[in-house]
């Protein structure tokens, strides 16, 4: 186990900077996701990491030490690749015995080894086998496997349960949290998926444009995002986001767009006249029999079961959707009276950072 | 204004296919209510077949059954049948490793040369067409342009590639000008049974490398570069990622690339003739030559060995097609 440092790495191609300037810390035995949407430079981040990008400028730091020149086998890392990466001509046992092999241990030592992660990943009955004959979700322990024989300093995992169908990536994903519990390491993980990464990590980072907008718990990015961009991308459904105007309303101020306004209490940074986005988790809006804040027609409503998603529509207003606990009996082109809930009101300045997450009720 | 010129463009381009179906339709509609629906695809295979029935099936058989006769007769009613005797008089050897102890010594010349000149033809140029597509897989600077020019050989007609050596090659041709530029002699390369044998096998690998590249080019292309990844993550040596994951996974590649050279090895014909004509004497005289020369150059035309030879020669070639087809099936399959 070891902490991995970032200080200040860009990454150019060309005259195209990528990566404008990332600082990060991963604690040893730390599980940091990297999220974000396709093309943000979460992966070439990981691949700097792994040593398989070299920086434009910057410092990357392994235990302490700069391994900015050093090879990627020598930088004690194991990486699970988004395709797996097996070599399709050897078995599974050559496949995870390969890097052993190069480190010229004791062929003892490395059938011990990989009987041991094999028994682990519970992948014992098809040492034997090829990569092809082996399904998604077996490749995949494969490619763990393949990772955890090293006994790595650290994991990098790019995008590792992409290529897995719904059901079998949710299955992966609790497996992926038991291995880190089991051996503990320092994991660097890679998705799109926010839910993975709600799900996982001990930190998230999260990118956009080649540049960390948030870094903190999961819970502290999904109740305190600090701008527009987090509140938006961490949490499924998705933030409600409105953008309004502030208008002064006796005490306090009122937020107004089309014929909606929502009062609130006066905020600090918020002057009649401000652009101002508010933001309201789809939990956060109620149903309400008195005074509603928005009036709201349904024209989608999805019955789970123990939960109800609501997607409705307010004159002038974005798409707003709602998720209500239990059966909520409703169907398109009913109108809907909704309460929103102050206490979990975001507003955002209209730089798009935080202004307030969460008001006095 | 410009999308309605594209469009115009477009229709009228269209204007000739458009008027060729529907010329089509009425024809094909009638064809198609003689013979049914599952019997057009034999009606749109029909044009084909016939050229190649009467191009390739009916020589094949003419060929066989001129094999089966003696005399210098052209027309097949005119020559005698003589069973076996021409395949018996190709294989009446003493000992088939020394071509002089056979009675039709110049046949298993032919074979013998056509031998020496596969085993270096087909090894230096896989050899060479590998590490060529290697060396074009990195990334080198005007990696599209070496491509185009390792290629552009094989678009030149054999004979061309034969002339252009020819002149570089002859007694005052351009390679001896240089020797004597440097100070040494001039070398006679087509007086010499060795270097005759040297340069028909370079001439031939600098004409058909760029092709065999190209498919070594594309297997190459086809291995995952996760791979290389994640061996060098792994920490694995250059030679162990090309003997241990390059070379096993190029292998099915590299097969086709072998059998094919071997098969267009055997038919080695046009090149050589225009370059060397056979010579010295016979020593680059190969199988398809002899062939020529016993059928159609010599005062006493002996088409009956001629063709009994071809048979030879075509049972060798549908062995190693039948190779081929098993190996690039093998590889299809994974």
């Amino acid at each position: 186990m070891t902490d991995i440092v970032l200080e200040d790495i860009r990454k150019s191609y060309g005259p195209v900077e990528v990566i404008h300037g990332i600082d990060l810390d991963v604690a040893s035995g730390e599980f940091v996701v990297f999220v974000g949407p396709s093309g943000c430079g979460k992966s070439t981040l990981l691949r700097i990491i792994a040593g398989l990008e070299e920086v434009t400028s910057g410092t990357v730091r392994i235990g302490g030490e700069v391994v900015n020149d050093m090879r990627a086998a020598d930088r004690g890392l194991a990486m699970v690749f988004q395709s797996y990466a097996l070599y399709p001509h050897m078995t599974v046992y050559k496949n995870m015995a390969f890097g052993l092999e190069n480190s010229k241990l004791p062929r003892a030592e490395i059938d011990r080894k990989v009987r041991d992660a094999a028994e682990m990943l519970q992948i014992t009955p098809y040492l034997d086998r090829r990569p092809k004959a082996l399904s998604g979700g077996q490749r995949q322990r494969v490619a763990i496997g393949r990772a955890i024989v090293r006994d790595p300093q650290a994991f990098l995992f790019d995008e590792p349960l992409s290529n897995l169908d719904a059901e079998l990536r949710v299955a992966m994903r609790k497996e992926l949290a038991l291995l880190h519990t089991r051996i503990g390491g320092t994991m660097i993980y890679v998705t799109h998926d926010q839910t993975e990464a709600m799900t996982l990590a001990d930190k998230i980072v999260v990118l956009q444009g080649g540049r960390v907008e948030q870094v903190g718990a999961p819970l502290d990015l999904y109740n305190r995002p600090q701008n527009v961009f987090v509140a938006g991308f961490i949490g499924s459904p998705r933030m409600n986001l409105v953008e309004t105007v502030a208008a002064s309303s006796g005490d306090g101020l009122s937020l107004t767009r089309a014929g909606t306004a929502l009062a609130i209490p006066a905020v600090g940074g918020i002057a009649p006249g401000d652009a101002v986005t508010f933001g309201i988790r789809p939990e956060h809006i109620h149903l309400t029999d008195g005074e509603p804040d928005i009036l709201a027609t349904v024209t989608v409503a999805e019955q789970l079961g123990g939960e109800t998603y609501i997607y409705c529509e307010a004159e002038g207003l974005p798409q707003i959707t709602l998720h209500q606990p239990g059966q909520v009996l409703v169907s398109a082109g009913d109108p809907l009276k909704l309460a929103v809930d102050r206490t979990n009101l975001h507003l955002f300045g209209a730089d798009g950072r935080a202004i307030a997450n969460g008001l006095a009720a | 204004m410009t999308a309605t010129l594209k469009e115009r463009a477009a229709t009228l381009a269209a204007l000739p296919v458009e008027f060729l179906f529907r010329a089509l339709e009425t024809p094909l509609a009638f064809v198609q209510r003689l013979v049914g629906v599952r019997g057009m695809p034999w009606v749109f295979l029909l044009p084909n077949l016939a050229f190649f029935g009467i191009f390739v099936v009916i020589p094949l058989f003419i060929n066989f059954a001129f094999s089966l006769t003696g005399g210098t007769a052209l027309y097949p009613s005119d020559r005698v049948y003589a069973g076996t005797e021409q395949y018996a008089f190709l294989f009446d050897c003493e000992n088939f490793a020394d071509p002089i102890t056979c009675r039709e010594d110049r046949f298993w010349k032919g074979i013998y040369n056509t031998a020496v000149f596969i085993f270096f033809q087909v090894s230096f140029l896989v050899l060479f067409s590998l590490v060529t597509a290697l060396v074009l897989n990195m990334k080198i600077r005007a990696r599209g342009f070496f491509r185009a020019v390792f290629f552009f050989p094989v678009l030149l007609s054999p004979v061309v590639v034969a002339l252009i050596w020819k002149w570089i090659l002859l007694r005052d041709g351009l390679l001896n000008a240089f020797l004597v530029s440097l100070g040494l002699d001039k070398i006679l390369f087509f007086v010499s049974p060795e270097w005759a044998m040297f340069w028909a096998i370079f001439v031939s690998i600098w004409a058909h490398m760029g092709f065999y590249t190209l498919i070594l080019l594309a297997g190459l292309q086809a291995i995952p570069p996760d791979l290389y990844e994640a061996a060098e993550v792994d920490g694995t040596s250059r030679e162990r990622v090309f003997f241990r994951i390059t070379l096993p996974l190029l292998w099915p590649n590299l097969l086709v690339v072998i059998v094919l050279a071997l098969i267009k090895g055997v038919q080695i014909f046009d090149e050589v003739f225009v370059l060397t004509g056979g010579g010295p004497g016979t020593a680059t005289q190969f199988i398809v030559q002899y062939i020529y020369n016993t059928a159609f150059t010599q005062q006493v035309q002996n088409f009956g060995l001629a063709a009994a030879a071809s048979v030879v020669l075509g049972t060798v070639l549908f062995v190693l097609t039948l190779t081929q087809l098993a190996v690039t099936r093998k590889r299809d399959n994974g």
